[in-house]
């Protein structure tokens, strides 16, 4: 270990001291409102986390380098004639391919799983979406209720999310910010995605309880949203009973 | 000036840009020919007309523009028992003309992609302008999805051509010791390819615009405005002209080598851009397949992206099985770039090339198994998000070999802090972020979120703008000398670097904070709440686009009047400095002696040509 090892191995330290300090629980994302929303949150945390040490580590090389190995004056002398460090290659491949294995792919293993435990479970309502330009349609087959550009469920129940969109549309894509699901609606295909909501609430209080249309669809694009409430079992009973009378007139 | 002199003045430009005006002659009688046989086969079948017109008159155009603008003279009237002459000879006139020298090919990509490049970045200014504020300001929805359409398709062509068919085509050739490339009459045509692709995006919106982003997106591209249709036929025309790009430079590389130039003794740079061609023409028919089928489905009606049949999900496989590999034709001759000027101004070897090399080439074959991580959100079967999302993490043991290089080089070296030496700096700290960052979109929970947000704005923008483009502005400082015969202006260079990096990153690194909030992509409009980050992107994005500035006045002013550059301002080793500023029509006056490019430090090694290094600018670091 030579002086210059040892200056950027401190510099790495403090930076990534300091690196974590402002990274941890710096909360990008909107409240998580659903169970699926805490998977991908704690795994943005986590890449969050162990991107840091990564980048301070390249960043304390460089910024060290530029300042101590850049030449004075008009020298004209060459650097050492070094072409390569077995040691410096294996150390190299072996620390990429452990950091590989360990903090991206086996995280990313595991939360694709336990983000897909609930999808072979019995839901506990069935809602088929409909995306065609430019608007959402929600269909609850169960309750014989269909509304326009407004999606009601009960909050704590796993619900399935059945989407498609019209043979003659253009693709769309099913997403609610706040539970982080996304999936496309495509002409003569089913998609699904699941959410289990944690708490009530509705888009008048807060923009993220809406469904946002997320794949390029034209002219309205940007405009393609619904809002969202989650509610309370009983609240979503009445409001479907309601809202079924209404529609049996 | 009298009234002669000035007559005398026109005929010499007239004179100079006369392949130009007989190609759009040509170009419109082919234009006549073609609509004419539409018009007569919609009226037999009783079709719909304009599509057909639009398609077939463009088609017969194309080849009226290529025959007119110097192919007939130069190539094809062999083919019908004549004799081809190409024309050669100095002035203004040569980049006007069908000429075959690499050098000049290569400076007439690079001029026409600064430009496209500079055009499209205005495009961006005005997406910000009306992203400035929530709610409609200054375009209508429409209008906003044509200029981010074309904003994005032309970024995608200055991105995947400046450097194969700009420095490659100028310098390629010359680092290998070779007097032009393999196929100089299809290098020549895979050039004047390139005009029309920017006229009909140019025209798109005089077509009612097209709405459906760069990726072209079935069903939405098939029932949009027929500008939509001048976006494919564009887009087909351009991936010609890359696949016959890619055919020349793998040719070029292992046929062209000088005697001595071994494969160990290739410089970086034309290993890079060897692996890049072969992704170039192995990979660009695919999405000729996808855009061709969109044109029928648009003309006749096939049914291949709806139901019943069709399904839109098998383009989106297409699609990225071209343009995921795309991506890495974009950033492989980066790569080049920034490690060979890396290494000549630290004036050290290049640490660790062989496992450089063999990272490119793994990078080549692992670039076609990772399309589907664009196709997380697609309604594909879930079973296949595990592998391609471990294939994606994979990628990243060979990128960070490319890091090591760049570290290992600069370590302990003699850093000569020039503008295409922090431009290359610069890339390291901008790649890194981007390669990063490009880690949540491999992985399948936090993709599902970030997907289509200006969180992947943001990524892909820190890969190919602060990596891409910050290599090609290093390479245009770098190889300036070289290519113009004159130095640039290196206080102007470092106003614009310091400007560019700044501002750059500024505007980005908002784009992951309103991306991770909840924006998404491709939209006019967006939750009032994020105004504030937005307007915020939005003056940074105007400060980033200032300081541009200096670097359009110091090209422009030192190219016509800046001061003679010697042969090799930057005592560099690789052969194109090896021969004078700018070289002699097949390159090199002698032949070249082939020595190891990396060969600092080594007191044996042949000394290089060239004045005193002391003269250079940077000398006062």
């Amino acid at each position: 270990m030579n002086r210059d090892t040892i200056t950027v191995a401190a510099l790495w330290a403090v930076l990534t001291v300091i690196g974590e300090a402002l990274v941890i629980g710096i909360g990008l994302f909107p409240a998580p409102l659903a169970e699926e929303a805490k998977i991908v949150d704690e795994a943005f945390e986590h890449l969050v986390i162990l991107g840091v040490p990564v980048f301070t580590f390249v960043v304390s090389v460089l910024v060290y380098a530029v300042i101590r190995f850049r030449r004075r004056g008009a020298e004209l002398e060459d650097g050492p004639p070094v072409r390569t460090h077995g040691k410096w290659v294996a150390f190299w491949f072996a620390w990429t391919t452990a950091l590989t294995v360990a903090v991206i792919i086996h995280p990313g293993v595991t939360g694709l799983r336990s983000l897909t435990a609930s999808h072979g479970e019995d839901p506990d309502l069935l809602v088929k979406v409909t995306g065609q330009r430019w608007l959402w349609t929600f269909e609850y087959p169960e309750q014989n209720v269909t509304t326009i550009n407004e999606l009601v469920i009960p909050v704590d129940k796993l619900v399935r999310f059945e989407v498609t969109a019209p043979d003659r549309d253009v693709l769309h894509s099913f997403w609610i910010p706040a539970f982080r699901i996304k999936i496309d609606a495509v002409p003569g295909l089913v998609t699904h995605t699941y959410a289990r909501a944690t708490r009530v609430g509705a888009f008048e209080e807060d923009v993220d309880y809406r469904v946002q249309c997320a794949e390029l669809c034209g002219l309205a694009h940007g405009k393609m949203a619904a809002t969202l409430s989650v509610v309370s079992q009983e609240e979503f009973e009445q409001w479907a009973k309601g809202r079924a009378r209404v529609e049996a007139r | 000036m009298g009234e002669g002199a000035r007559q005398g003045r026109g005929t010499v430009a007239m004179a100079a840009i006369f392949p130009v005006l007989r190609g759009l002659l040509f170009a419109g009688v082919g234009l006549g020919i073609g609509a004419g046989l539409a018009v007569l086969f919609t009226n037999l079948t009783g079709r719909p007309a304009k599509e057909p017109v639009i398609a077939l008159g463009y088609v017969f155009a194309l080849i009226g523009w290529l025959l007119g603008v110097g192919m007939w003279d130069s190539w094809a009237k062999e083919w019908f028992g004549g004799k081809a002459h190409i024309q050669h000879g100095g002035g203004v006139g040569r980049y006007f003309r069908f000429t075959t020298d690499h050098k000049v090919i290569g400076i007439q990509y690079l001029v026409t992609m600064v430009v496209l490049f500079l055009l499209a970045g205005i495009g961006a200014l005005v997406m910000r302008v009306e992203l400035a504020d929530a709610g409609q300001n200054l375009l209508s929805p429409g209008d906003y999805n044509t200029a981010m359409s074309l904003h994005g398709i032309i970024m995608i062509a200055v991105a995947v051509a400046t450097i194969i068919g700009g420095f490659a085509n100028f310098t390629l050739p010359i680092m290998i010791g070779a007097n032009d490339v393999a196929f100089p009459r299809i290098n020549a045509l895979s050039y004047w390819i390139v005009p029309p692709v920017a006229v009909l995006l140019v025209l798109t919106p005089v077509f009612g615009g097209f709405d459906n982003g760069w990726t072209g997106y079935p069903p939405l591209s098939v029932v949009n405005a027929p500008g939509a249709l001048l976006f494919l036929l564009a887009f087909l025309t351009f991936g010609l002209s890359s696949i016959l790009g890619g055919i020349n430079f793998v040719a070029t590389v292992i046929t062209l080598r000088a005697p001595g130039m071994t494969w160990s003794r290739l410089p970086i740079f034309v290993w890079a851009v060897f692996a890049a061609a072969l992704i170039s023409f192995i990979a660009t028919q695919w999405v000729a397949y996808a855009l061709l089928m969109v044109i029928l489905q648009r003309i006749f009606g096939m049914p291949f992206f709806n139901p019943p049949g069709g399904n839109a999900v098998m383009y989106e496989h297409i699609f990225w099985f071209y343009s995921h590999p795309a991506v890495y034709i974009m950033i492989l001759p980066a790569f080049g770039i920034f490690l060979e000027i890396l290494s000549h101004f630290s004036r050290k070897p290049l640490f660790a090339y062989k496992w450089v090399v063999r990272a490119f080439l793994l990078i080549v074959v692992m670039s076609f198994v990772v399309w589907a991580h664009h196709l997380f959100t697609s309604g594909m079967n879930s079973r296949i998000h595990l592998p391609f999302m471990v294939l994606t993490e994979l990628i990243s043991i060979p990128t960070g070999v490319v890091f090591l290089s760049a570290l290992g080089t600069i370590w302990r070296g003699r850093m000569w802090l020039t503008t295409p030496m922090l431009f290359a700096l610069a890339m390291v700290f901008n790649f890194l972020i981007g390669g990063l960052t490009g880690l949540f979109l491999a992985d399948v929970p936090t993709d599902i979120q970030l997907q289509d947000t200006y969180f992947v704005v943001a990524h892909f923008h820190y890969t190919i703008m602060g990596g891409e483009i910050f290599a090609i502005m290093a390479a245009i400082y770098y190889w300036f000398p070289k290519i113009t015969g004159r130095m640039y202006n290196e206080t102007l260079g470092r106003v614009h670097f310091v400007g560019m990096t700044l501002f750059y990153n500024v505007t980005s690194i908002a784009m992951f904070v309103v991306g991770t909030a909840g924006m998404n992509r491709r939209v006019a409009d967006y939750p009032a709440d994020l105004s504030g980050t937005n307007l915020f992107i939005t003056v940074a994005s105007f400060l980033l686009a200032a300081s541009f500035l200096p670097f359009v006045y110091n090209m422009v002013a030192s190219w016509t009047r800046g001061p003679k550059a010697a042969a090799n301002p930057w005592g560099a080793r690789t052969l194109e400095w090896q021969t004078s500023s700018p070289p002699p029509l097949e390159n090199f006056e002698h032949p070249p002696v082939i020595d190891d490019p990396y060969g600092y430090g080594s007191p044996a090694r042949q000394p290089v040509a060239g004045p005193a290094y002391g003269a250079a600018p940077g000398s006062g670091d």
